[in-house]
């Protein structure tokens, strides 16, 4: 039996200590997160209307035509003249033709055009402009409805003029249009993938430089190249931790919120990450025509644009792509921050509580990511 | 042309590749370079160009000392020493005739080679070289495309562009099946002969190095073991560079001399 490396009653000591210290941090955690489990019951109507709203994305709007159909009421019967009910045409048929203060009668309408949305409203005849809601209907496809409404005594006749029982009719006329919403969304959606792609070519830019520098192979000959490669690493690792959202709100404090620092912060972000892949794959090339080049004379330039460059072009390529998709899921969370596009939107119809308008938002973002996947996802797949 | 005097190379790893070699190579010899496997021939024929940089000694070429010379001298140098190599060694993904043209690097400037907008009179001297190697049809080809003796005919095209003066030839053959080997060691055999290119090549078998070179230098543990004609090695000097156990190689050597 091997000596025991230590006492076993310090070791003791050390797991409870353990043990305690573990304990304490997930209480705390348990604690400040606040974790409320009934929430997740007593919340789940808000939730249901709200997934619900999202999944009725407000996409395409009709072109809409107003009218209206209204008879006299007398309430109670004989305080004002009857008004006989038209024999066709659009038209609403009380259950009787005048009635008492509580009695409650039934109200139809008939060629009102089919799925119209159909509101009832007393039109109080004695108090000028004064109207009260009945009742908020949606025409069958016959243009037929039906609806209860109670007598208020607010819609007795007064001054012996009776209140007038009437029917305002909105109808969908004419084709389906992208509704403005959707428009909105549209452009917010391309400029997201534009600021995407313009914060990709920028960083690619510095960064395919810069890569080589960080390329052992490249650079880590002698001193002053060995000073080049590390400093050059350094620096794509430093600024490859940079957080988006932090680089986001400094520049929007600094040029300005709005797609211009989304760029900048996705941009700056972006050198280091690309420029880290970029020099890995650089690293990773067949040395073998780097040597034959270097051997017939050719200077550290010519070598890297004969013998490096076209090695590294299909990875180079494929790196960029995955980054601009990337940057396209990156840029919408800036633009919660401000940093302009797709995020920016849904941020503001999410506190305007435009929960339809969120949904087109939320639908743009699902179809233009999943796209750039299936893009990027596609030229890795013809590059290797 | 060459003088090499007590060149040794030790790798970082403290490996000594290369212990006190001295020799000379005079124009338009046929050097080929034997020994077993890690005896030092790559490493012998990488410090004359000085992709492996020596620890000591001395290389003269036409008097001058490469070790130690400046990256613009060694340039001027490396430029009439062409190099082939085992795996050919192409940029797999350019075209042939940017592959071939790529070994007059040394030669033309730089705004000529990185914009790639190259003279006529170069692609011109690519497609004599290519022709030289029965390549014409294959410029545009991308280079993984060609078969592996077509693609080290290419590399032979690369070296030619350099007009060099020697040319090092790192076991050209050894990917390649017997038929092919030989087309390639003709081809070198050919430029030895008319164009007075100076050869040194590293070769497996024995049968090859009797039959195109006309010098031998045995390498064993990175030290000089034989250097002399091809017919000298006799029995005991076999043994002596390949060791015991290597009787059946020498066995088959000796059913079948030359073809
Ligand atoms: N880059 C390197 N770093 C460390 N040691 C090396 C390196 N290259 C070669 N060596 C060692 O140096 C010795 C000579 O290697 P070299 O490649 O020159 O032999 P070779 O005769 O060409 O062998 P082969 O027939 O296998 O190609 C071997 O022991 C090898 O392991
Ligand atoms: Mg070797």
């Amino acid at each position: 039996m091997p000596p025991s490396p230590r006492p076993p009653a310090p070791r003791l000591i050390r797991l409870t200590l353990v043990t305690l210290a573990i304990v304490t941090v997930y209480v705390v955690s348990l604690r400040e997160t606040e974790i409320d489990l009934p929430a997740l019951a007593t919340g789940f109507p808000n939730g249901i209307t709200l997934v619900r709203d999202f999944l009725t994305p407000d996409v395409a709007v009709r072109e809409t035509a107003n009218s209206s159909v209204g008879l006299d009421f007398p309430v109670p019967c004989g305080s004002a003249p009857e008004e006989e009910v038209p024999e066709s045409g659009p038209r609403i048929i009380p259950s009787d033709p005048c009635g008492e203060v509580g009695a409650t009668i039934i109200v139809e309408g008939v060629g009102l055009g089919a799925g119209a949305d159909v509101s009832l409203w007393w039109i109080l005849q004695g108090i000028s402009d004064q109207r009260l809601r009945a009742a908020r209907v949606t025409t069958d496809s016959e243009g037929y409805f039906q609806t209860t409404v109670e007598i208020r005594p607010i819609v007795a006749t007064k001054e012996g003029k009776a209140s007038k029982l009437t029917a305002e009719i909105t109808s969908e006329v004419g084709v389906l249009r992208p509704s403005p919403a959707l428009l909105e969304t549209v452009d917010a959606a391309i400029l997201t993938v534009f600021m995407a792609l313009i914060a990709t070519s920028m960083a690619a830019i510095f960064a395919v430089p810069l890569s080589f520098l960080a390329a052992a192979n490249i650079t880590r000959h002698g001193g002053f190249g060995s000073a080049i490669y590390y400093v050059t690493r350094a620096y794509l690792n430093i600024t490859r931790t940079f957080e988006p959202l932090v680089l986001a709100t400094i520049f929007g404090l600094w040029v300005g919120f709005g797609a211009f620092a989304g760029v900048l912060a996705l941009a700056v972000f972006t050198v280091g990450s690309l420029g880290k892949l970029y020099s890995e794959a650089v690293e990773s090339i067949d040395p073998g025509p780097v040597e034959a080049v270097r051997a017939t004379g050719a200077g550290p330039v010519e070598t890297i644009f004969y013998a490096v460059i076209p090695q590294v072009i299909p990875q180079f390529t494929s790196f960029s792509v995955y980054h601009w998709d990337i940057n396209v899921r990156i840029s919408t969370i800036i633009g919660f921050v401000g940093g302009g596009g797709i995020g920016f939107l849904l941020n503001q119809r999410l506190r305007t509580f435009s929960y339809h308008k969120a949904g087109t938002a939320i639908l743009a973002i699902v179809l233009v990511v999943s796209l750039l996947d299936f893009f990027s996802a596609a030229v890795r797949k013809r590059a290797t | 042309m060459l003088k090499v005097e007590h060149l040794t190379k030790v790798y970082p790893n403290g490996v000594v590749a290369l212990d006190d070699v001295s020799f000379t190579v005079s124009e338009k010899e046929f050097l080929a370079i034997i020994g077993l496997s890690g005896s030092g021939k790559s490493t012998l024929l990488r410090c004359i160009n000085r992709l492996v940089e020596p620890t000591s000694g001395k290389i003269e070429w036409y008097g001058k000392n490469i070790v130690g010379m400046n990256s613009g001298e060694l340039r001027k140098i490396r430029r009439q020493i062409g190099m082939i190599f085992q795996q050919f060694n192409l940029v797999k993904r350019a075209s042939v005739l940017t592959n071939v043209l790529s070994g007059r690097l040394g030669y033309v400037s730089p705004r000529i080679s990185l914009p790639g907008i190259w003279p006529k009179e170069e692609k011109e001297r690519a497609a004599r070289a290519l022709h030289r190697m029965g390549l014409d049809d294959k410029a545009k080809s991308r280079a993984d495309t060609l078969s592996g003796g077509q693609q080290q005919r290419v590399g032979i095209a690369r070296a030619l562009m350099q007009e060099p003066k020697l040319i090092l030839a790192d076991e050209p053959v050894a990917s390649l099946d017997p038929v092919l080997a030989h087309s390639i060691l003709r081809h070198l055999e050919e430029l030895n002969r008319d164009e007075g290119i100076t050869i040194m090549c590293s070769l497996h078998f024995l049968d090859l190095v009797h039959r195109y070179a006309n010098r031998v230098l045995a390498l064993k543990d990175g030290r000089i073991l034989f250097d002399g004609p091809p017919r000298d090695i006799d029995h005991a000097r076999f043994k002596e560079i390949y060791g015991e156990e290597a009787e059946d190689v020498r066995a088959t050597f000796v059913d079948a001399p030359s073809q």
